[in-house]
Order: structure tokens, then C-alpha cells, then sequence
């Protein structure tokens, strides 16, 4: 087992590392070892922080507490908590590829150190990868990397910069910076600890394990990332989302995060596909295919991840913040504005509408 | 169409598929295979989820069946002939391209002739091509044109085959110059302690638009100076005071110009490059029917059989044959052609194919079988007596 395993359990050689230990993970669940704390560990850090918290001081504790973590995740089982948990593993070994990327000529050079040879070789992505104005992987500063790859990479990716349409694409390549090559690392990490989640976990390890789930749904309950507002009264909606609303019923086109803004929203408040068609519907040039497709991706049904509405802040950087109101400078996320819109309205005015008369 | 037209065209289909030689796609025993039978009345119901197992051997199903048209899937699967998309169990993609004249902004559909249609058409395939060639570097292309209003462009490259919608829909928005503005094509590089704007001249749209920039400078060096002010004013945002500015700018730093350096001259020259952004994405953006390349299970007319709208042959074009390739003649099926027969024509409007344009009158008439097929085929005419 090497420093690295510990470092970076995702790697196959991590993973083979576990395997050759021969440790038995039922014996590890049981025993309440120190492998478990940390595991539990790793998921709520991921689901308050956004990281993996403290490293354990002892390597094969630290290497052992992944495979646990995944277990425990895998019997919550619950998507906001897998995302959120995968994601938090991906900033993590983000954070500490490029530290240790950075500092290669300070490090002795034993072969355990990470490379970035290594990391690309790991996710098959070494014959995508060229560096650019040198030869050497290690020293390069720009990178270009096949389009194929790249779309499967950066399609996730939030942002125009990442568009190809804005990207100097030549002859199949893509160019890229050292610092965009490990935030397209940083997404095959993501999709590297998504990877088999949920695991079927055998009884023995799950009723081991019953208490620890137990207090990772709690602590999940707390952040209430599930909402239940499920009625549909427009009128009520957050400026930001009224404007796009309106932008779209006149069949104007809007940029791609903005679709993603209000199909979003319109998912987390319960609409389904078919109500979302409906309502975008009074414009042709919406395009039914293109509405149901992209309101199936963003509920997760045709993708991994079900996605929740961007917050204000993100919503601001995009130039989709408009109108503000008083209430506006009270919340931060336009569902709060939308929740406590409901909340205060008469209950007799309120009428969703899904209810209403369809010649309104 | 009335049933003796039917059994004309489809007996004559038949007779054609004999004749013929198809090749099968790659990969073509993975592939989901569909087709739509001929059948009273308007509506077409398409047989789809068949292996090509199921089919049995395609030139003898399409010699026993004769169907109005024929499919096979841009997808790859463990089990094509499962009856729904999750069984299939996908494994891959081709990226298909279409660009039918019914979609593209050149075309008016009231206006233009069919063969007006096709020649838009056409132009945008090479604009298509361009991209897929030079921005992308794709090889494993094949170029269809559909027998209808357009063509499809399939690329089997093995570095697409996975990529999902989101992917795919990144590659449609980049050929169609969608969510493309100046931002994205400028990059900000530190000159000393100053910020300069450079505009991305090695590749992609950014290159487009530098070449765009600098055949206009050109043109306009080879002015006479009012002409070449007044030139500059014929673009969007660009008034008399400011076109004396780019003027000037474009006089003085050409050599910064060759550089996609966008601060010599000041805000003159960024309002030129974002007038001409503007022009080449109408200018070379390539207006394909965008839920055809994102969807993965799309099932795609087959090359080498006849389209049933039409009576002309789907046909596979080598890269070299497109510039000269007329669709009304060179699509036209030798087994249609050299024979002479009766419709009674519904529908007389003028009809240009395989070279000549015939004016009909309504009724029955003796017209080359080509013809015949293509009228019937349209629905603007019946079979005649014999």
C-alpha cells in the first residue's frame, strides 16, 4: 500500500491495493473500525463542505474509508446525497492533484509520486492528450485534447468558455490550458466515483452498518434538499424566473444556461415533462423534442445527475437577475423567493395551473 | 393513391431491387432496421425494432417486400430488435447530419424550384463538410443525398460513438454558430502589466472571423478612401464618425490586425470584428436539423434505396462527386429510365428531371416511366390505363 492509494482511492491501483490487503469489509463494518468513522466522515464533510475532511493519519485507514464511504452512500441512497458526495471526492483529489502537479521538482522522484502521465493513463485518457509547444507532459503549460473526448469531459461543465462553439477547434483538437486539463480531470473523477453507484451491498455489511446510515439520512434530513412545493401558480414566481418565462413564450432564443435556469425551477416546483411542454407550448419555436429531452436530462432521467435551479448568486453572474424586489434581498436561492411567495398568499387565490381553464 | 398506382410502384420498386447491388452499413447485424409499407391511405405507420436477422438477407427481403422506404439506426445495440430503447441496450452512435431544404433559411418554399431547393442545399452540405473536415478532422464520412429535399452526412470516427445528446448537441450549436458571440472568441492576454484583447486566430469560429477580417481590410485598402468609408458604414453599428476611426486604424496597424490584436485602433476595430462575427455566422453556419444529429436511436434512410416521396434513389456520393452531382439527374434510377407510361396527371405543375422540364396538362398523358414514378409518387398522379 503506498502514500498515493491513500491519496487518491480512486485510482485502479487503489483499488487493487484494497483487494491485495485482502481486508474484509463485512470484518471492517463489524468491528467498527476507525475505516468506518472516517467514512462517515467523508460523506458529511462532502455534504456540509463540499470536501472529504481530514485526512486519517494512518494510510490504511484513510485507503479502507472510500470503499466504506461508497457503501454508506449506497445504502442512503439517495441522488442528492451520491451527487453531492462524488462531487466533494472530485474537488478533493483536484485539490490535491494540482498540489501535487505543481510541486513535481521539489519531490524526491521514487516513482510514487503522481504524474501527470499516470492520472491520464488512469482515466484512458493518455492518447487524447497531446502537450502543446513541448514535448514533455510534465512541463507543458497548453494542452490540446480530441473533441470527442473533450464533448464527454466538458459537456457537464458550467459556463460559455467551455462551449465549443467558443473553442479554437482545428483539425480535431481542442486546445487547452494546464488549468482547464484538471478541471476536465476533476470531471472524470466525478464520473470515475459515480461509477456502480448505488453498489448492491451484501446484508451482513448493511445490518453492520445501520446505525451509520441512520445518522447520515439525518444529518441529510437537516439540509432539506428535497423541497415540497409542488403547486404551480406563475404569478407567484421570482422575477428572475418570470422574465424567462415570458422570453420563452415569445419564442425568443435564450442561452443555454438560461433554459437550464427556468426548466430547472419549473422541475423542482413538480412540474413534469409534459406540464413543462404544455406551458412552453404557447410558443412553437420552442420545440417540443429539444423541451422534453432537456427536461428529462435536467430531472435525471436520462442523465446521472438531477439537477436543482441555480442559486441567485450564479444566477446574477449569468445576467439572468432581473427585476429585483424586497424580496429578492431577503433570499438567496430563487425557490426560498418562490416558497415564501406561497406561503404568504391566500390560500383561496392560489389556484394551480395545472387546475385552471385551458382558456385563460 | 388508389391501390392500382400502389401495386405499380411497388411491383416497380421490386423490379429495381433487383437490379440493384446494395452495400449494408458497419456494424449493420447491431443495428435497429425499420420500414414503411405501402398502405391505403395517407398515413404512414413505419415496422420498426427488426434485427437485420429478423429482416433475413436485405436484398432478398427488399426484392420479397418492396417497402416505400427503408431505415437502419444511427445507434449501435446488444439486442436491436428489442421493442424498447432501455432493452436494446445502446453501445454506440454514428453522428448523423441532416439538411433538408425544408429548414433552411436560404430556401422559400413558395418561390424556389425543386431544383433551386436542392442547389441550397448543396451549399450547405459544403459548408457542413468544411466544418466536419477541417474544424473537427473527421474521416470515416459518408455523404447521402436523402433521394428527397436534402442531404445526410454520417460520420462513423470511433471518438463520437459514445457521446451523449449534451455531446452531440455541443457539435450541432458549433456548426450552427449557435451561442457563438465576440466574448467567446476574444481572449484576454497580459501584455506587461496591461490586459490586451487578442481574437483566437488558430482555430474554430475565431479563425473564420479573422479571415473574414482580413479580406475585408483588404477590400478595403484597395478603395478609394470615401469608398472605403462608405463600405464601412454599410455594416451594422457602424456610423460616419466611426467608420473615419476604423479607417484610420485599419491604415495604420495592419500588422497588428494579422495578429488578431484587438486594441490597436481602439474600440473602432473590436465594432468592426463584431459587425463581421455577426456576418460570417450567417454567411458559413451550417442550418441542419438539429434533433437528428442529438438523437442517439435515430433511424436513417438507407443509402442505395429508393425514397418512396420521390421515386429517386438514395444515393451515396464520393467527396469529389458533390460539386458536379445533380440530384435531378444523377439520382434518377436506371431501371425507370428508357421506358415510356400513362398517369393521369392530378397535379400539373412544371417538373424539371433527368435534364428536361415538362410542362403537363391535367389528365392522362404518356411520360417517361422516371417521370411517372416521381408524379405517382408525390401523389400528383395516378397510374393510367395501359
Amino acid at each position: 500500500m503506498e502514500p498515493r492509494h491513500a491519496r487518491y482511492p480512486f485510482l485502479g491501483s487503489a483499488r487493487k491495493a484494497v483487494e491485495a490487503a485482502d481486508v474484509d469489509l463485512a470484518a471492517v463494518a463489524r468491528e467498527r473500525r476507525s475505516a468506518v468513522d472516517r467514512g462517515r466522515e467523508r460523506i458529511l464533510s462532502g455534504l456540509f463542505e463540499g470536501t472529504v475532511g481530514e485526512t486519517h493519519r494512518r494510510p490504511r485507514v484513510e485507503l479502507l474509508s472510500y470503499p466504506v464511504a461508497r457503501v454508506l452512500v449506497s445504502l442512503v441512497d439517495q441522488p442528492a446525497l451520491t451527487h453531492r458526495y462524488a462531487r466533494a471526492e472530485a474537488a478533493a483529489a483536484h485539490e490535491r492533484f494540482q498540489e501535487d502537479l505543481t510541486a513535481t521538482q521539489f519531490r524526491s522522484t521514487d516513482g510514487q509520486q503522481l504524474t501527470l502521465a499516470t492520472l491520464l493513463s488512469e482515466f484512458d485518457l493518455r492518447g487524447a492528450i497531446e502537450p502543446r509547444e513541448t514535448t514533455s507532459l510534465d512541463d507543458a503549460e497548453r494542452f490540446s485534447i480530441a473533441v470527442g473526448t473533450y464533448l464527454e469531459l466538458a459537456a457537464g461543465q458550467y459556463g460559455d468558455d467551455w462551449r465549443l462553439v467558443n473553442r479554437s477547434l482545428a483539425d480535431g483538437r481542442v486546445p487547452i490550458d494546464r488549468e482547464e486539463l484538471l478541471e476536465l480531470l476533476r470531471a472524470a473523477v466525478e464520473e470515475r466515483v459515480l461509477d456502480g453507484l448505488p453498489l448492491n451491498v451484501p446484508d451482513p455489511i448493511a445490518d453492520s452498518l445501520t446505525e451509520d446510515v441512520e445518522a447520515v439520512s439525518e444529518r441529510l434530513d437537516e439540509l432539506d434538499l428535497t423541497r415540497d412545493i409542488d403547486t404551480v401558480v406563475p404569478e407567484l414566481f421570482p422575477p428572475c424566473m418570470t422574465a424567462l418565462l415570458d422570453q420563452v413564450q415569445k419564442g425568443e432564443h435564450l442561452a443555454h444556461h438560461s433554459r437550464f435556469a427556468i426548466t430547472s425551477f419549473l422541475t423542482s416546483i413538480g412540474m413534469t415533462t409534459d406540464d413543462i411542454v404544455e406551458l412552453y407550448e404557447i410558443n412553437p419555436g420552442f420545440g417540443e423534442e429539444m423541451t422534453r429531452y432537456q427536461t428529462d436530462h435536467i430531472r435525471g432521467e436520462t442523465s446521472p445527475t438531477d439537477y436543482s435551479p441555480p442559486a441567485c448568486a450564479t444566477m446574477q453572474s449569468y445576467g439572468d437577475c432581473v427585476n429585483m424586489d424586497d424580496l429578492c434581498e431577503e433570499i438567496s436561492h430563487p425557490l426560498s423567493y418562490y416558497e415564501a411567495k406561497l406561503e404568504d398568499a391566500d390560500e383561496e387565490e392560489v389556484i394551480d395551473w395545472r387546475e385552471r381553464d385551458g382558456d385563460e | 393513391m388508389e391501390e392500382r398506382t400502389r401495386a405499380y410502384l411497388r411491383g416497380r420498386f421490386g423490379d429495381h431491387y433487383r437490379r440493384v447491388d446494395l452495400s449494408l452499413p458497419p456494424d449493420a447485424h447491431e443495428r435497429e432496421w425499420g420500414y414503411i409499407p405501402w398502405t391505403e391511405g395517407p398515413s404512414e405507420t413505419m415496422v420498426r425494432h427488426k434485427s437485420l436477422l429478423g429482416l433475413g438477407d436485405l436484398e432478398s427481403f427488399l426484392a420479397r417486400e418492396r417497402p416505400r422506404h427503408i431505415y437502419f439506426s444511427a445507434g449501435r445495440y446488444a439486442d436491436p430488435s428489442a421493442s424498447s430503447m432501455g432493452k436494446k441496450d445502446w453501445r454506440g452512435s454514428d453522428v448523423v447530419f441532416d439538411l433538408d431544404a425544408d429548414h433552411l433559411p436560404a430556401v422559400d418554399p413558395d418561390e424556389d424550384t425543386y431544383a433551386e431547393m436542392l442547389a441550397t442545399c448543396k451549399d450547405a452540405l459544403l459548408r457542413l463538410l468544411d466544418f466536419l473536415e477541417t474544424d473537427f478532422g473527421f474521416s470515416e464520412l459518408t455523404i447521402v443525398f436523402s433521394g428527397g429535399r436534402g442531404y445526410h452526412v454520417h460520420v462513423r470516427d470511433e471518438g463520437i460513438q459514445h457521446l451523449d445528446r449534451e455531446g452531440r448537441r455541443e457539435i450541432v450549436d458549433y456548426v450552427r454558430g449557435i451561442g457563438l458571440d465576440l466574448d467567446g472568441l476574444v481572449t484576454t492576454e497580459m501584455r506587461g502589466n496591461v490586459t490586451a484583447r487578442r481574437l483566437r486566430t488558430d482555430g474554430g469560429w475565431g479563425k473564420r472571423v479573422h479571415e473574414a477580417l482580413l479580406a475585408f481590410v483588404s477590400e478595403i485598402e484597395s478603395l478609394p478612401e470615401a469608398d472605403g468609408k462608405e463600405r464601412l458604414q454599410a455594416l451594422d453599428g457602424i456610423g460616419e464618425g466611426r467608420a473615419k476611426t476604423v479607417y484610420g486604424a485599419i491604415d495604420a496597424n495592419r500588422d497588428a490586425i494579422e495578429n488578431g490584436n484587438l486594441e490597436a485602433g481602439g474600440p473602432g476595430i473590436r465594432k468592426l470584428v463584431d459587425a463581421l462575427t455577426h456576418k460570417v455566422i450567417e454567411d458559413q453556419n451550417a442550418p441542419i436539423d438539429e434533433p437528428v444529429t442529438t438523437d442517439t436511436n435515430r433511424l436513417i434512410r438507407l443509402p442505395g434505396s429508393l425514397h418512396g416521396g420521390s421515386g429517386l434513389a438514395v444515393r451515396t456520393l464520393e467527396r469529389g462527386e458533390i460539386s458536379g452531382f445533380n440530384p435531378l439527374v444523377d439520382a434518377v434510377p436506371e431501371t425507370f429510365r428508357g421506358h415510356e407510361i400513362t398517369v393521369e396527371v392530378t397535379d400539373p405543375e412544371r417538373v424539371e428531371l433527368d435534364g428536361d422540364t415538362f410542362t403537363l396538362s391535367e389528365g392522362v398523358s404518356t411520360v417517361p416511366e422516371y417521370l411517372g414514378v416521381f408524379l405517382m409518387s408525390r401523389g400528383r398522379a395516378q397510374k393510367g390505363p395501359e
